[in-house]
């Protein structure tokens, strides 16, 4: 042991230190926040709770039920009845969403082709009884009126519904962009 | 507790008993649900047993009635600190199957978050290995800086811990400048936090005597368990799946691997330490070098078609639905196993495919099932307090270990 450390060690030098550290960070703003008295808002396309878009102008939802937001998911926590309606059309009986299962992996967004799911960022939505997470059709596009409707649904279906055309555009060399994967 | 059956012999002829002892799996210094049997004479350790399963969820058998798509979720959930490197990891393997390629894009911006994932779990492991040996305030800091991260996470790509970012053949989403920005203040000011961390323990003398000496490995010991990642790097052993089967763009960044000299705690420590740095240099670098261009592959039979071309183009829709409820069932046939550098070590795939949509047998090589089956070799012949210790450097998570 040199001089040095010798006197580190016999004066508390490495401990002396840590704690100015530690006083100077006491001092300063705390950075924890206090839920649930301070919320923050999740960001746009955080993954929480589902909704199922509702058509703006016929109220209606926009799922056709085809099923392939059930056959996509890794859990099948997507259930989905349908019958056959007049004119041979698709009439989606139930569509249910068991929370329960959910891995929130937002795959069932990527395969809808009509954008007709969703994640909202509502994330508490805890309950007492189990059936309470199994989420209904009716119960789901509520969902959608409350944490969804409107601007904030174009931003997420703009920005979090991908693959988009400009993720597989290639830059060519005159700068230039030109779509390939036609 | 009870007391076993071996007895050990007094000097003067009588006998003592060996006691057992059940660490675990409530412990909660054993960073999961770890349960090891130790045989303690007084407080030394004389065997060490681990015992693991009690995660075991059956992902591998999972996955193979999944198709290559909805496998990525699960990936997320093997190591849940670090979900984005083991997306990256699975990602790859398939891409290499399926003899297609990220485009370059998508590589920068996978390597980017490879090292932050990195940074995230090593945040993690200092705080908890920190707080097991007695030092609280390094657990509060690290918190603060990995709560930067996961806000940044979420802005990306709508989750905190379990990403599912990655896509075959590219990635989710495309980073925004305004994204890559606010990441930019990060590595600037990361540096400094590190630092932090070092003035309250690097020289501190309780840390110092839990760690230095104690929990030795040797260079070759340590080879012949099948160590790796920071556990075999601070033996010594400078190997780094990054530097011997580069993937991403690890070969274009200038990096160095940190290694440490004696094997023990204190070293592994270090290493982890330097990664820090490391990590945060390649960051600023993938982020300054980020080239324009597209970040999906062009490759129609294995990646979902452009949202906007489905219901407009014949083709893309067949894509999609056969994707979707099939998988991409034109795979290769044949068998693969890639490997990546997650933070704990090797994280390796190994996939069998038959050419259908599902992969036929896909097997899992945790670098933390590797690393609890050095504990005995760290544990035997120590003290009983060193135990908590070693399980919190050799960095192990029990979601990979159980699948
Ligand atoms: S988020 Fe994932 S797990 Fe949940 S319903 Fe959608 S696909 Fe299934
Ligand atoms: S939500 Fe979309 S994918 Fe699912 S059944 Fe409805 S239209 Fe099809």
């Amino acid at each position: 042991m040199t001089f040095k450390e010798l006197i580190k060690k016999i004066f508390f030098i490495e401990i002396i230190g840590g704690l100015a550290l530690t006083l100077k960070h006491s001092l300063s703003p705390a950075v924890t926040r206090q839920y649930p008295e301070k919320r923050i808002t999740p960001p746009p396309g955080a993954r929480g709770l589902h909704a199922l878009t509702r058509n703006e102008s016929t109220g209606e939802a926009v799922c056709v039920g085809c099923g392939l937001c059930a056959a996509m998911c890794p859990t099948n926590c997507i259930s989905i009845y349908t019958s056959e309606g007049e004119d041979h059309k698709k009439i989606v009986d139930r569509y249910e969403v068991n929370t329960l299962r959910c891995l929130f992996c937002a795959l069932c967004v990527e395969a809808c082709p009509y954008g007709a799911v969703l994640l909202t960022p509502h994330f508490e939505y805890s309950g007492y009884s189990r059936s309470e997470f199994i989420y209904t059709k009716d119960r789901l596009l509520e969902n959608w009126d409350k944490y969804m409707g409107g601007a904030k649904s174009r931003e997420y279906f703009d920005k979090f519904w991908t693959p988009k055309s400009a993720d597989f555009a290639r830059v060519d060399a005159k700068g230039s962009e030109s779509g390939v994967n036609q | 507790m009870n007391n076993s059956d071996t007895t050990l012999q007094n000097d003067n002829g009588t006998k003592r008993k060996v006691m057992t002892l059940n660490l675990g799996p409530q412990h909660p210094a054993t960073h999961g649900v770890l349960r090891l049997v130790l045989e303690l004479d007084g407080e030394t350790v004389v065997k060490c047993t681990p015992d693991i399963g009690y995660l075991h969820r059956g992902v591998e058998k999972h996955i193979e009635h999944l198709n290559y798509l909805q496998v990525i979720p699960h990936t997320d959930r093997l190591d849940y600190i670090a979900a984005m490197a083991n997306n990256i990891g699975y990602c790859i393997a398939v891409e290499r199957l399926f003899g297609i390629e990220a485009p370059e894009r998508a590589q920068y911006i996978r390597t980017m978050l490879a090292e932050l994932t990195r940074i995230v779990s090593h945040l993690l492991w200092l705080g908890t290995h920190a707080l097991d040996i007695g030092a609280m305030t390094v657990f509060l800091y690290c918190f603060r800086e990995r709560e930067k991260i996961q806000v940044l996470y979420e802005k990306l790509c709508g989750a905190r811990l379990t990403v599912s970012y990655p896509r075959i053949g590219g990635v989710k989403r495309d980073v925004d400048a305004e994204w890559l920005d606010e990441l930019y203040r990060f590595t600037e000011e990361f540096p400094t936090r590190v630092e932090e961390y070092e003035t309250l323990i690097d020289q501190n003398r309780i840390w110092l005597k839990r760690t230095k000496g104690i929990g030795v490995i040797s260079a070759e010991e340590a080879i012949n368990l099948g160590l790796s990642g920071p556990t075999l790097r601070g033996s010594g052993v400078p190997y780094d799946v990054r530097k011997f089967m580069p993937y991403g763009v690890y070969d274009k960044l200038k990096w160095e691997v940190p290694t440490g000299v004696n094997g023990d705690i204190y070293d592994r420590y270090r290493v982890r330490m330097e990664e820090f740095r490391q990590s945060n240099s390649i960051i600023r670098q993938c982020i300054e070098k980020m080239p324009s261009g597209p970040i999906m592959a062009d490759a129609p039979k294995f990646v979902l078609p452009p949202k906007d071309k489905v219901l407009n183009n014949m083709e893309q829709l067949i894509h999609h639905f056969v994707l979707i409820t099939k998988g991409p069932a034109t795979a290769p046939q044949g068998e693969i196993y890639v490997a990546t550098e997650v933070p704990k070590g090797e994280l390796g795939f190994y996939i069998v495919s038959d050419g259908s949509g599902k992969p036929y047998r896909l097997r899992i090589r945790p670098p933390s099932f590797v690393h609890i089956s050095a504990l005995p070799k760290l544990c035997e012949g120590g003290l009983v307090a060193d135990v908590i210790a070693n399980i919190g450097s050799i960095d192990i998570v029990l979601g990979e270990c159980d699948r």
